[in-house]
């Protein structure tokens, strides 16, 4: 098993009207074995801006303090919340800093951008950036969550039924990945307010 | 079943230099045979049997206890990091009071098992009784043995009941054939001896004992990521064995642990307040 399958994980998000909504497992693993059911993939930058991270837990975790801490330095130099695109342009900067010795995830980025337009992006550990209208995924389980996603995805929808078609695709793929899955957590995010929910999936 | 000896009978290679025979003549009969022709020959062996052998991704475990043989399994089939079912038979019926246990290449011991099947049936019908597990368990782990080394990968427990009571033997596909009151096989196995273990006792009911395999088999799905699907449970006694239960593990998780309801909507509140 390769490095990014070490502690196993899946993310995925979705694009709604003037909504959007990015789920991740809970799953934390060393290889086959499962240590921890609550381990948390997918971060707030701001109020309309959250990262999700699948792969090396600990990379998961060192990226997303220093994506922090320069959010941080930006909101206090511009006096302002970075907009969902300037943010992947700079995670991708970062993440192509350490091109010869990379960290060792995927990000998948979902935000509102002006006017309320949802915005999400994926990029692979050296920082291409993939935009997409639709759906984005990643981790262990990303194969058959492009498969899921392309088959539940509706243009425009809601952020109700983006919240039922995001989390069935999440848990019907993971329950076909050893590495990923034991329940699921849900961000649905609108111009007014961002719900977060645990699911109930299954635990093997 | 007779192992394959043709690839010793070949002649000699000829060396370079065919006049200094002198040197070779106690050598004439060596057995020699092909050579694949690679940089890394011991390397490339052990990559070639290594692509072949799939890890022994799955939990399975037999006990013994006062009523007969207690035999419980996951239904998981994976491939590497894929699920490639949840709805795989890995307690084998080898005959209707034997029963085998499927860990490790799923070809292997679906054939393997059904072999036997067919050898203890020929053993019955020549001696006029039926063959004892240890016979049984003999059987399998000398058929085993014949192809050690060849990449196969079985790793099974024989549980039955036979004049001398309940028997349990382990047997894999080194050879190796044990006897013992209690197995498990499979990457899940630390997990489900674990529960095992602090809850055995010879003398428990037929229900407590397959609680305890039940629930063992849950907790070795909750730790591993290799097994999980269905927890089957099959009884072994005296009249031969029947299957108490298949519980998806899924379920089960809830029924041993139910989520106390208030909390769900505690952290919709909270989310909806920000």
């Amino acid at each position: 098993m390769s490095i990014f399958e070490y502690n196993g994980s899946a993310v995925v998000a979705m694009v709604g009207k003037n909504c959007f909504a990015i789920a991740s497992d809970r799953r934390l693993g060393v290889q086959l074995q499962t240590i921890a059911t609550d381990f948390k993939r997918i971060s707030k930058i701001h109020d309309r801006l959250f990262i999700g991270l699948s792969g090396l837990a600990t990379d998961v975790q060192t990226l997303y303090q220093r994506l922090v801490f320069r959010h941080k330095l930006y909101q206090l130099r511009e006096e302002r919340d970075m907009k969902p695109e300037t943010f992947a342009s700079l995670v991708s900067a970062i993440l192509y800093e350490k091109r010869f010795g990379p960290y060792l995830c995927q990000p998948v980025i979902a935000g509102l951008g002006e006017d309320d337009k949802p915005f999400i992006c994926t990029m692979d550990s050296i920082g291409a950036k993939e935009l997409a209208k639709d759906f984005v995924v990643s981790g262990t389980a990303s194969e058959s969550l492009y498969g899921a996603c392309e088959a539940m995805y509706k243009p425009d929808m809601e952020a109700e039924e983006l919240f039922e078609t995001i989390s069935q695709a999440l848990l019907s793929s993971v329950d076909r990945d050893c590495l990923s899955g034991w329940g699921g957590h849900v961000y649905v995010v609108t111009p007014n307010e961002i719900k977060e929910r645990i699911l109930k999936g299954r635990m093997d | 079943m007779k192992l394959d000896t043709s690839g010793f009978e070949t002649s000699m290679p000829t060396i370079g230099f065919g006049s200094s025979n002198d040197m070779l003549d106690g050598f004439s009969t060596v057995p020699s045979f092909d050579l694949p022709r690679t940089t890394d020959f011991d390397g490339f062996q052990k990559e070639a049997v290594q692509m072949v052998k799939p890890a022994r991704g799955t939990t399975t475990l037999a006990f013994i206890f006062k009523e007969g043989v207690m035999v419980a399994a996951d239904s998981r089939a994976s491939m590497g990091g894929y699920i490639s079912s949840q709805s795989v038979k890995k307690i084998i019926e080898i005959n209707p009071y034997m029963l085998g246990t499927m860990a490790g290449g799923a070809a292997d011991c679906q054939f393997w098992h059904r072999n036997l099947g067919i050898k203890c049936r020929l053993h019955e019908l020549a001696n006029k009784r039926r063959i004892s597990v240890s016979g049984a368990s003999k059987l399998l782990a000398n058929m085993l043995y014949s192809y050690r080394g060849m990449g196969l990968s079985v790793g099974t427990m024989i549980a039955g009941w036979d004049e001398t009571g309940p028997g349990l033997y382990y047997v894999d596909n080194e050879g190796g054939r044990l006897k013992g009151d209690r197995f498990s096989v499979g990457s899940g196995s630390p997990y489900a001896y674990g529960v095992l273990d602090s809850g055995y006792k010879f003398d428990m009911s037929v229900e407590e004992a397959s609680e305890l395999a039940r629930r063992s088999i849950y907790h070795a799905t909750f730790r591993d990521g290799a097994s999980g699907g269905v927890a089957s449970v099959y009884h072994v006694g005296p009249n031969g064995w029947k299957k108490l239960s298949g519980d998806d593990v899924g379920e089960l998780h809830y029924h041993y642990y139910p989520v106390p309801p208030a909390i769900a909507e505690q952290v919709m509140e909270e989310a909806a307040a920000e």
